[in-house]
């Protein structure tokens, strides 16, 4: 090659890194739908039919893991857990685009069984053919290499790794340490190990396990969120009725959009602008197709 | 043989069986099924045994209608005699199960005599100087300790950890064997695998009374059991009779049948236990059980120097064995509902049913934080298993209300004792690292742990905010959750503490809402 056409090649090529592509393709920025109704499993499907539909994500055949956030002994008003129907209505979703298999699980911090139960998630689960409401096994957590900046590696859940679509589903609320927690802090639920250590460089870590484990779409409810005492609430006066739900397929854009449900700006959560600046996503609303549905 | 055994079980027999496998069945229902309320657990039997009820009476000087069922065998055992021993209760069937495989040698001289009233009434006079030793011995008891101690973990574990082997194996090949496994664990296994401090003495003592077979046959039963003695001694007054009352000079086959009270040539009465062997098998059919006065009314106490020897060691048993060591005493934590340390002492009966119940496994048999008299009394050890803070489990299988059943919006206001922060452990104050896990798991609505910010230089060299965490007293209810969570690796910085004072908070202000009117799920 000669130097001239080398130099060139260069000059182009960094113009493309140097956000080139971002600005050109400005106008393309992620939609985020935004639905918003009283009977959470119709918005949650005219979220997903907003954005493309089911059939978009997920082949027939494909096993589908659903992770909602079980992780308290908390009943569904109480907002500290994903409700059990915007759950369910994502589970059929994914059955009816000809998911071979639905996994629902979370690593849980009350007692699993208490949890699953007491959030509604089995009742609301129950008798649907080929959805698995599981509780965690700890031999299927896998060390996993992450190569980031927080965090080397970490063990991660088998199942959540091996899936062929990772559907993030997190309830909107407060959080003491990371402000709030939305979709990149519901992936904590299949890590394995001593979680709480992370918890010293937490915006840092979370940046580093969403780089490795990519939710396919994230599904933040929105129906009813926990405004202060989180993430477990338990006074109903810190619960505010929304009826939203939001859907992206940019984890980042979901949470930001999430956070001004709160009052408060993207850059207030430092584990939203930790995912930006590693280039997990968009977090600027502005750059944001906001859909209504 | 045992073809032939199998179809000719007489009625005694079935029943035994019976009562075995409704007590397996209690016991391995005695666990969280996904329903706040356990309607059928062990304590069905603890809550129909004489000797606790005894002692519990003794002790605490007051009755309890959970008790009732007790005073019912009582009475049964006025009219039959002990028929508890030789129809109902367990251990006593085990022994009948495992002893047709023992050899035996000769009975044990020294365990003849008056050695069960040696056991009988120290333990009544301790209860009667207010210290509740009754369950150390009970028989019930002390299968209960062996199976939740001991062997039900080592099943839970063996199980589990072949399960895990297979996924080793197999990997998610595995999956194909899962409704399979799924049935054993959610019905049979338990929910996760704890293994317990005196493990090994509870095995031990089942596994002693199992030995014991080697000398004679009920060993156990007519030598020392404290409730058959009891119950021996109450059954001095039924009028059921063994007609003839000594064996037949023709034959004298009884003796062989007998398990426990042909010693001599007299049916000893408070030994026979009703198992009706002996009508069954008799060659010549001359045996019957009829109701008829009491000829000779027989002394219902042992001699005057035991009576007196017993209750004398009861009141040393109680008294002497109070020295507690301060330190282990401000990690002495009981169960939710738990007020007074004396009044739980006199209640207590250390039937283990609420460390097989509960949820977390936060509750372990004492050895000697509480003095040897509160041996088997349960504590909660938050660094192992925290109280669950909508959980009840505990106080509904409690056999005599030692922990009190209480609805679950009282029991969240109970307090177990405080929360204490180690400034010399905890992240954010020891090496300027931002943590609050602990506060993230308080369960309290309004949260007894909060954080302050503070603007620190981070490990990095750059500002940072720094939450430090603070134990707001007043809030806290002592359920160890923080402990628990706590992250440091070994001791955790933040410890729950006993306290003395320990009323439960005020009702929280704030709504929590009720499940009646939940339009979800």
């Amino acid at each position: 090659m000669e130097r001239r056409t080398f130099l060139k090649i260069l000059g182009l090529a960094s113009l493309f890194g140097t956000g080139m592509l971002r600005s050109l393709f400005a106008a393309e920025g992620p939609v985020v739908v935004v639905a918003e109704g009283r009977d959470y499993e119709k918005v949650t499907v005219r979220a997903l039919s907003a954005l493309g539909g089911m059939k978009r994500f997920v082949k027939p055949g494909d096993t589908v893991v659903v992770k909602p956030n079980i992780g308290w002994d908390r009943r569904p008003e109480q907002a500290a857990t994903t409700h059990p129907l915007v759950v369910r209505a994502v589970a059929a979703g994914a059955l009816a685009a000809g998911a071979k298999k639905v996994k629902v699980f979370d690593r849980t911090c009350n007692d699993a069984r208490r949890c699953y139960v007491n959030s509604g998630m089995e009742a609301a689960l129950k008798g649907m053919r080929g959805v698995e409401l599981k509780h965690i096994e700890d031999e299927r957590f896998r060390k996993v290499r992450l190569n980031g900046r927080s965090l080397r590696e970490w063990e991660l859940y088998d199942e959540a790794l091996s899936a062929n679509v990772l559907i993030n589903v997190p309830v909107a609320k407060h959080h003491g340490l990371t402000g709030l927690t939305l979709g990149l802090k519901n992936i904590m639920g299949v890590m394995g190990g001593n979680r709480g250590s992370v918890h010293r460089h937490i915006d840092g870590a979370l940046a580093d396990i969403n780089a490795v484990l990519k939710s396919t779409l994230t599904i933040i409810d929105a129906t009813r969120i926990l405004t202060a005492h989180g993430p477990q609430g338990g006074d109903l006066s810190d619960v505010k009725i929304l009826n939203k739900v939001i859907a992206s397929t940019d984890i980042v854009a979901a949470d930001a959009y999430a956070t001004t449900l709160f009052g408060l700006k993207p850059e207030n959560v430092g584990t939203t602008v930790a995912a930006y600046r590693r280039g997990l996503g968009e977090m600027n609303i502005s750059r944001m197709r906001i859909v209504r549905a | 043989m045992t073809a032939m055994k199998l179809k000719k079980i007489s009625l005694p027999r079935f029943c035994q069986l019976l009562f075995l496998l409704l007590f397996l069945a209690l016991f391995v229902m005695t666990e969280y099924r996904g329903n706040d309320r356990v309607s059928l657990a062990v304590n069905s039997f603890f809550r129909s045994d004489p000797l606790l009820a005894a002692c519990y009476l003794l002790a605490e000087k007051s009755f309890t209608v959970l008790l009732l069922p007790a005073a019912l065998v009582v009475l049964f055992t006025l009219a039959l005699g002990r028929f508890f021993c030789g129809w109902i209760c367990p251990l006593g069937t085990v022994l009948d199960l495992v002893t047709t495989r023992v050899r035996k040698t000769a009975p044990l001289k020294f365990l003849q005599g008056n050695v069960k009233y040696w056991l009988l009434l120290p333990l009544l006079g301790a209860a009667l100087f207010n210290v509740n030793l009754a369950g150390v011995l009970d028989p019930l008891a002390i299968l209960v300790r062996a199976l939740t101690f001991s062997l039900y973990p080592l099943l839970g574990d063996t199980v589990r950890q072949g399960w895990v082997g297979l996924y080793r194996i197999m990997g998610d090949g595995r999956d194909v064997l899962a409704p399979g496994y799924a049935m054993i664990r959610d019905y049979v296994l338990p929910f996760r695998e704890t293994f317990y401090p005196l493990a090994f003495l509870s095995l031990a003592m089942f596994l002693g009374i199992l030995f014991l077979e080697r000398y004679e046959t009920r060993a156990w039963c007519r030598r020392l059991c404290p409730l058959g003695t009891l119950l021996g001694m109450i059954a001095r007054f039924s009028p059921l009779h063994r007609i003839p009352a000594t064996l037949c000079p023709d034959c004298g086959d009884c003796r062989s049948f007998c398990p426990t009270s042909f010693d001599g040539e007299a049916l000893q009465r408070e030994e026979c236990i009703r198992c009706m062997e002996c009508r069954l098998r008799c060659r010549f059919q001359r045996i019957g059980f009829r109701f008829a006065p009491s000829g000779r009314v027989e002394p219902c106490l042992p001699e005057r120097r035991v009576l007196l020897g017993g209750l004398v060691s009861g009141f040393f048993l109680a008294r002497l064995f109070r020295f507690r060591l301060p330190d282990a005493q401000a990690r002495v934590l009981r169960p939710p509902g738990v007020r007074n340390e004396q009044e739980f002492l006199r209640k207590c009966v250390r039937c283990g049913e609420c460390m097989k119940v509960c949820l977390k496994n936060a509750l372990y048999p004492a050895l000697f934080q509480t003095g040897l008299e509160g041996i088997y009394t349960p504590l909660l050890m938050p660094r192992l298993g925290y109280c669950e803070y909508s959980c009840t489990l505990c106080g509904q299988v409690c056999p005599t209300g030692a922990i009190p059943d209480l609805p679950v919006e009282a029991k969240r206001r109970e307090v177990i004792g405080k929360a204490v922060i180690d400034r010399n452990h905890c992240l954010p104050y020891a090496r300027n690292v931002n943590c609050i896990v602990c506060e993230e798991h308080c369960p309290m609505p309004g949260k007894a742990i909060r954080a302050e910010t503070e603007k620190v230089t981070g490990e990095d060299g750059r500002p940072t905010i720094l939450r430090k965490p603070y134990v707001v007293a007043e809030l806290c209810i002592g359920c160890g959750i923080c402990e628990n969570v706590c992250p440091i690796e070994g001791k955790s910085a933040i410890e729950v503490f006993a306290v003395k004072d320990r009323t439960p908070l005020v009702a929280h202000a704030g709504s929590t809402g009720t499940p009646k009117d939940s339009p979800y799920p």
